[in-house]
């Protein structure tokens, strides 16, 4: 892992039920740093997080809502939480019983530490 | 920074008493620059502290910071130079729903939409008149007749609450997105929206953690989440930004049912409501 934000994504991964967390450029969906669990595919859940987090932003703008501050993205086995700074959008993959409430804290402080 | 407020700007520089802050602030509030838009707005009226629109324009920075109190009494300032003024009446009909007084509210909406008040009123009404309205359920008789549009009326309880059942192609097929200005912008946010259901399925089977049963997105001054219905469609409702998230996926559920009904009735019909 690189050095960067190595600390703030070993903050994120060593909550309970989360299971990778990764900080992903917006704009091209390229994974610019990860914690990853053996098995885990980065490249596709960034590719994935960034598209989603586009269209919630450019929707959100087409209604007047301003800026997209968190997003949770729940499936049958897993859930993804992510927010973003700028281009910047950090991101958790974690079981679906993890506690979002949690994350989506986590999250927010990950995020106001971003440069 | 668009040419509008490029050129707004450098009038407002040229000419410090122009009333062109009333369009600069507007465009700036719009575009979610609220701290810029106040300043304007607070040394405009302080160059022309007769003029309402100027005591309208702060009042609704106000709100979209959760000013309400502040909004509330510049409001209360405009009613005074101008007791027929459309803006002051609507909003505080807003900040009267917000505080939980829903039939002060709909006298001022009223009043509102006596003195010509556009489609935005009568949204704002339907859903303070809705607030205070016993729910009832809707049989399948009456979901099948129902207006497309009003396909989730009944379901929608506060001011700011909306509903909008899309296809696989992003294209409205019931409800309507009403943004703050109460425009109905359905089609844009379907179209931003398009397609959005089929990849992230796509992606879900890649990550193996199943099918997809909600995304939900805080922004700055709601909180919006969407679900996918039958054939690759998706319901998006939203609610004010104080909406706990919890109850925003209780409406989504309600919604969802709503949806999976009104949508069994057009398949069967082969379509015709749709």
């Amino acid at each position: 892992m690189s050095a960067p934000y190595a600390a703030l994504l070993h903050q994120l991964t060593t909550q309970r039920g989360v299971r990778a967390s990764l900080i992903v450029s917006e704009g091209d969906g390229l994974v610019v740093d990860a914690n990853l669990r053996v098995g885990e595919d980065g490249d596709r859940v960034a590719a994935l997080v960034a598209s989603v987090y586009r269209k919630a932003r450019r929707s959100s703008r087409a209604a007047q809502l301003g800026g997209v501050a968190f997003l949770e993205l729940e499936a049958e086995r897993g859930r993804i939480c992510a927010a973003g700074r700028g281009d910047l959008v950090v991101v958790v993959l974690a079981e679906v019983g993890a506690n979002v409430g949690l994350m989506r804290v986590q999250l927010m402080k990950a995020v106001e530490s971003l440069i | 920074m668009s040419d509008e407020i490029r050129r707004w700007s450098e009038e407002l520089a040229r000419d410090p008493g122009s009333l062109v802050f009333l369009q600069l602030g507007e465009s700036l509030r719009r575009q979610g620059q609220l701290d810029i838009a106040l300043r304007i707005a607070a040394r405009g009226l302080e160059r022309h502290p007769r003029n309402a629109d100027a005591h309208d324009l702060v009042a609704r920075i106000a709100v979209d910071r959760g000013e309400l109190a502040s909004a509330m009494a510049e409001w209360e300032a405009v009613l005074r130079l101008d007791p027929n003024h459309l803006g002051a009446l609507k909003g505080i009909g807003f900040v009267r729903f917000q505080e939980g007084r829903p039939a002060d509210a709909e006298g001022y909406l009223t009043r509102a939409a006596a003195l010509g008040g556009a489609a935005d009123v009568q949204v704002a009404l339907e859903h303070v008149r809705r607030s205070s309205a016993p729910i009832r359920a809707i049989d399948d008789e009456t979901v099948a007749v129902t207006d497309p549009q009003r396909l989730f009326a009944d379901l929608l309880r506060d001011v700011g609450q909306t509903a909008l059942l899309l296809d696989a192609q992003g294209c409205v097929l019931g409800g309507m997105y009403v943004d703050a200005d109460g425009v109905d912008v359905g089609q844009e946010i379907g179209a931003h929206l398009s397609g959005i259901s089929d990849e992230v399925r796509r992606a879900m089977r890649r990550l193996d953690v199943g099918s997809w049963r909600s995304i939900v997105f805080e922004t700055q001054l709601a909180v919006v989440a969407m679900s996918p219905t039958a054939e690759d469609g998706v319901l998006v409702v939203a609610a004010a930004k104080t909406t706990p998230l919890g109850s925003l996926k209780r409406l989504l559920e309600r919604c969802l049912e709503r949806a999976a009904r009104w949508l069994a009735h057009t398949s069967r019909a082969g379509g015709g409501n749709a």
